[in-house]
């Protein structure tokens, strides 16, 4: 037993790992079908043929077919547009309106400081689902809408890194430098503290990437998000849960392409962020 | 002056009535033990649940379902359109239509011991169409009403402001099933949760969510005339258990946690008969099947010609059978087969033909085509906004609904949702701003045409029911349709509901898509489940064999 | 005398940071409140739309639905008759249910209690037992179980409770198709509940173990000669159930929405079905009921904590 306890603590293998090698092609793969679907399938995602239902994976059709016979791997690759631009449209409307919150914070004196924290504070204290169902309430289901709500509960945690990245950096030497130049402080900002914030904020917003993909997904799932026939991995996963016991693919591979983004991401972000931090 | 002798029902109906009843009974496929046993209990799973249990107030056809074990009505009806008695002995209609009056019973009581008799039946006809009471749907059943008049303590007469030939089949429905008049002055929270009347069951409670248990009614003999057993029902408890989702209601009943199950799935019906311990029986749903109603009035369906070549390029018979596995049939006419007064000739009309179609469409000056492949007119595409209401469709209408775009788009139309959720659905229903809806609309008897085609009905904010939404208005359907409230006369009806059905097919003012089927899955310990004239479960002659 | 006075300071400094918490859980509640009531007044249709659904009423009917919520008052009186109710506990009345507000709560609080803890629990128990056989361990163990976790919060619950119920339920009948009955029907869903859970405690578990494994008192206690297994138990396991506590705000919240999911997928009732009704039918007294109450749950938690933290603060903290 004692053995064990002397050894040296593990220590990170310098180098990009194998796993990483793996999921930064995967999701290269998702991009792609979300940027030319056309390039990984023939297919049209909305094709149906009624004759053709159902059909179990095989020959032209290698994840099968859905209910109406339409080509699931076809959608599924279509689909990679729609769940990616609702994961990542959600973390840019996030990590944008969060950053103009957290330099206002930092920058625009205490009482803009005081309100934006505790709005801060408020939006973080709600549950982020049932925010998220609060405003879909309010503005009615769709893709768009739940893109919004997902910003909304996840922009909070952008506010708060940017508001206190920004007050170390204005501290450190060379802004001080900067401003007894007599730069202005748009300037400064600008040119000094949004690239130093910028590190850290890109690395968290590629992990929560992921989150608001599954987010975005679940929505769709309960019909709250984008709605058939868009190819939604979440919609479809909804819909093809009646036929799990007669067609078994129809529900299980968009679970998979959910798995496998999510999982992609969040491998290449950690390893950005092992990077930033000097361990990778 | 009343007409004499038509109040007693015909003794040929009756005799049909019981026959059908008994054929009626659900999986009587266990032979050992044909003799009901009286006691225990049974327990079905439903795929939705009412938001309000009263059916005076509620929207929902669930409610039904729901409050069937607990009402009795005045009358009763058989498939066939036959009026039995039940609550009322007799009854007599005026000669000019407009007033019913009904002998009651006279040993009835309801299960909070409060007695029936006339002053309870004026206490909830008034019920339903007081405007506190927020009537959804009953009310629309009898919108000629005027009143109710105590004749004395076992007679009642009820007055209309003009002749409703379908009053007495609505009276047998439970949205204007009899409830005791002491319950109905608890307010609608108190009966929106128990409802309380003098049939074979008593409700223990309705937890939203989660479901609804009864228990017997002791002292329950009077059963409605063609019922198989006289005295209290079977069961000693009744269960009712809420599982909206479809692969769980399913899973429930193969697991053997609940004893029978409601809509099984067609996907699913092939499983559940494949089943050695498993029943499975169908019962067509009369009144309007699930349709397309295109907006007559205007948009690109204001043009018959646009109308028929939708209907043509469209191959519903295949799709509709792939889709539902066979266990619903494609439609041809408004109204379901099963239906009193259905017109088999509109099955003739209005089939699939593509080339039919693209022809029509040319004739009407569809003749260019966009970029995308579809029709345009003027530079304008061919677009059909349908007023889809996903967020609330059952029974795969969604998918349905995805195929039917697709198909469309073969024949260069391009449709497209119109982003409706419950709560903007009647401003844009009103407003006339859609050119293609969608809903069923099951009702007891083919008075459901009434509803759909009437023009008094067309969608607007000063009454009616509102499910005129093809907008559809002609003269000569609107006075078939008044005759038939006017005569009692079943063949005088059924010729003119059949000049109805022709008229709005060939005039393509409803696309028919399916005709739905009740569904019912058991256990074979289950026995004797009947249904109702609505195609809705019946559990008083339900009986459970031990294990 | 000279050591107490930063305790002091520093139990100033928290008892401060309650009280900012609590009064920024009023702004919570108030600001919920006032934002969801602006919003109904400005989203497109009224209200009364809402309340009549898909059905078309008569002009009677409407006009009683109208007078019965009184939504024929003037604005501003409806809002500030809304926030007196809240003050007063009162949640109002359902658009939908024919029930206040507070009787549709009650009655599915109860399955979704049960639901989250279960989950909660079983979250807690498999992420210590993971933590425990895994930390300070050869490097493929390690890799494995991060490997798994990874997948974890990566695959969404609702696609695993879908999978589970028809593998152990419908094709081998281990379980209950359908929940609500007794323990059977919770073990599935607590499960898909618990994996996302599970995989991020495990995480932050080993790390609080391997750094409590790296402490000169972890080496003492080996020197006498104790066990492996005790001093993980023991020594480590304390210091590594820390940074959970902390966490614990944070997964209720998640656990929260898991719920919603879960509960569709099982069919079961609870919270997540009525705040899914209700947001369907834009029934926004019981919306704006269920997010009131968790964020009233979740301030009380988080307090709680804080005032935990006075309690064991000053020699945990200096001890990790």
């Amino acid at each position: 037993m004692t053995a064990v306890t002397l050894r040296a603590p593990a220590r990170e293998r310098p180098g990009i790992r194998p796993g990483v090698w793996a999921a930064s092609i995967t999701l290269a793969l998702i991009v792609l079908a979300a940027v030319a679907p056309g390039l990984l399938t023939h297919g049209a995602p909305h094709e149906s043929d009624a004759l053709m239902a159902l059909q179990p994976p095989g020959d032209g059709h290698p994840f099968g077919t859905d209910a109406i016979g339409r080509d699931v791997f076809t959608r599924i690759v279509y689909g990679a547009r729609q769940s990616l631009l609702a994961g990542v449209g959600a973390t840019v409307l996030a990590v944008s309106a969060g950053t103009l919150l957290g330099l206002l914070a930092a920058l625009g004196g205490r009482v803009a400081d005081e309100i934006i924290m505790r709005l801060t504070d408020v939006t973080l204290s709600l549950p982020t689902l049932l925010l998220a169902l609060l405003v879909l309430t309010i503005t009615g289901p769709g893709t768009l809408n739940s893109i919004y709500a997902i910003a909304l509960y996840t922009m909070p945690s952008y506010t708060r890194l940017v508001r206190v990245q920004t007050m170390v950096i204005r501290r450190s030497g060379y802004v001080e430098a900067a401003t007894s130049l007599g730069l202005t402080r748009a300037w400064i900002v600008l040119r000094h503290i949004l690239p130093n914030a910028f590190a850290p904020l890109l690395v968290l917003a590629t992990i929560e990437v992921g989150t608001a993909l599954v987010a975005a997904s679940s929505l769709s799932f309960l019909g709250l998000g984008a709605r058939p026939p868009a190819p939604e991995w979440g919609a479809m996963l909804a819909g093809g849960r009646d036929y799990f016991s007669v067609a078994w693919w129809v529900a299980v591979f968009p679970g998979v392409a959910v798995t496998l983004t999510v999982l992609s991401i969040t491998v290449v972000g950690r390893a950005l962020q092992r990077r930033l931090e000097g361990r990778g | 002056m009343y007409l004499t002798g038509r109040f007693a029902p015909p003794a040929l109906l009756l005799t049909t009535a019981l026959a059908l009843s008994a054929c009626g009974t659900a999986a009587e496929s266990d032979t050992k033990s044909t003799k009901p046993v009286s006691g225990g209990i049974l327990r079905y799973a439903v795929n939705t649940e009412p938001s309000n249990l009263d059916p005076h107030a509620s929207p929902s056809d669930i409610t039904a379902v729901f409050t069937r074990p607990v009402l009795d009505s005045l009358v009763s009806l058989d498939p066939k359109g036959g009026v039995h008695p039940w609550l009322a002995t007799s009854w007599e209609v005026s000669p000019d239509g407009k007033s019913y009056t009904f002998a009651l019973r006279k040993d009835v009581t309801f299960s909070d011991g409060t007695p029936f008799d006339a002053e309870a039946v004026k206490a909830n006809l008034d019920h339903v169409v007081d405007p506190k009471t927020k009537s959804e749907l009953a009310a629309g059943l009898i919108t000629p009403y005027k009143g109710t008049e105590v004749v004395d303590p076992h007679t009642v007469r009820i007055t209309l402001s003009r002749p409703h030939s379908p009053l007495l089949s609505a009276l047998s429905t439970p949205y204007l099933g009899i409830q005791s008049p002491a319950t109905l002055k608890l307010g609608a929270d108190a009966l929106a949760r128990k409802v309380v009347g003098s049939g074979p069951f008593v409700i223990d409670a309705f937890t939203p969510r989660q479901g609804i248990t009864y228990h017997r009614n002791p002292k329950y003999a009077w059963p409605p005339q063609g019922a198989a057993h006289a005295g209290p029902a079977y069961l000693e408890k009744l269960e009712f258990k809420v599982l909206r989702e479809d692969s769980v209601r399913v899973g429930a009943l193969t697991s053997g946690q609940v004893d029978a199950i409601g809509s099984v799935p067609p996907v699913n019906v092939s499983q559940v008969k494949a089943d050695s311990r498993l029943w499975l029986e169908t019962r067509q749903a009369p009144g309007g099947n699930y349709n397309y109603y295109p907006n007559t009035q205007k948009g690109v369906f204001s043009d018959v010609r646009v109308r028929q070549a939708f209907r043509a390029s469209i191959d519903f018979k295949t799709i509709i059978g792939k889709l539902y596995f066979g266990v619903f049939q494609p439609a041809a006419s408004p109204i379901a087969p099963s239906t009193f007064g259905y017109d088999p000739g509109t099955e003739q009309l209005g089939g699939y033909d593509p080339q039919a179609a693209s022809k029509l469409l040319d004739e009407a000056g569809w003749t260019t085509r966009d970029a995308q492949g579809y029709r345009t007119k003027d530079g304008r595409r061919l677009t059909v906004r349908w007023m889809f209401v996903k967020m609330i469709a059952r029974e795969q209408r969604a998918v349905l609904s995805e195929q039917v775009q697709a198909e469309a788009r073969k024949a260069g139309i391009d449709v497209q949702f119109l982003d409706v959720t419950p709560s903007n659905y009647a401003p844009i229903a009103l407003r006339g701003d859609y050119d293609l809806s969608d809903y069923s609309w099951q009702r007891v008897d083919a008075d459901a045409l009434r509803d759909l085609f009437a023009s008094s009905n067309i969608p607007n904010d000063q009454g009616g029911s509102g499910a005129n939404a093809s907008r559809y208005s002609n003269k000569d359907v609107d006075a078939w349709l008044d005759q038939t409230l006017d005569t009692t006369d079943p063949a005088k009806r059924v010729e003119l509901y059949g000049k109805v059905q022709r008229k709005v097919v060939e005039d393509a003012a409803v696309f028919p898509v399916y005709t739905f089927n009740y569904v019912l899955g058991g256990a074979k310990k289950v026995h004797g489940i009947t249904w109702e004239a609505q195609a809705y479960p019946s559990f008083y002659d339900a009986w459970v064999s031990a294990p | 005398m000279t050591k107490a006075a930063p305790r002091a300071r520093r139990t100033r400094r928290r008892l401060r940071a309650v009280l900012v918490r609590l009064a920024t859980s009023l702004l919570v509640i108030w600001g919920a409140a006032t934002v969801s009531f602006a919003a109904l007044q400005l989203t497109p249709g009224s209200v009364a739309d809402a309340l009549v659904g898909t059905s078309i009423v008569s002009p009677q009917v409407k006009a009683q639905i109208i007078a019965d919520y009184g939504l024929d008052r003037p604005v501003l009186t409806q809002y500030l008759s809304y926030l007196g109710m809240v003050v007063r506990g009162d949640l109002g009345h359902s658009y939908q249910l024919n029930e206040s507000v507070g009787t549709a709560i009650w009655a599915q609080l109860g399955a979704s209690l049960q639901l989250t803890a279960a989950g909660m629990g079983l979250a807690l128990v498999l992420a210590t037992v993971l933590a425990l056989l895994t930390a300070k361990r050869s490097r493929w163990i390690r890799g494995v179980s991060s490997g798994a976790e990874l997948v974890g919060t990566s695959v969404p619950i609702f696609w695993v409770g879908i999978l589970l119920l028809t593998v152990f339920s419908f094709q081998l009948g281990w379980f209950p198709a359908a929940g609500g009955d007794g323990l059977g029907g919770l073990i599935l869903p607590a499960i898909s509940m618990a994996l996302p859970v599970t995989a991020l405690l495990a995480q932050v578990m080993r790390e609080g173990l391997e750094r409590a494994l790296d402490e000169p008192f972890v080496l003492t206690a080996r020197a006498r000669g104790m066990s492996d297994a005790a001093v993980r138990l023991r020594h480590a396991l304390r210091h590594a159930l820390l940074p959970v506590i902390t966490l614990a705000g944070w997964l209720f919240g998640l656990l929260l929405g898991a719920m919603v999911v879960i509960e569709q997928v099982f069919s079961r009732q609870g919270l997540g079905t009525l705040m899914l009704g209700a947001v369907t039918g834009k029934d926004l007294p019981v919306v704006m009921g269920v997010v009131l109450l968790t964020a009233s749950v979740y301030v009380v938690i988080n307090t709680l904590l804080d005032l935990l933290y006075l309690v064991i603060d000053p020699r945990l903290r200096e001890a990790t």
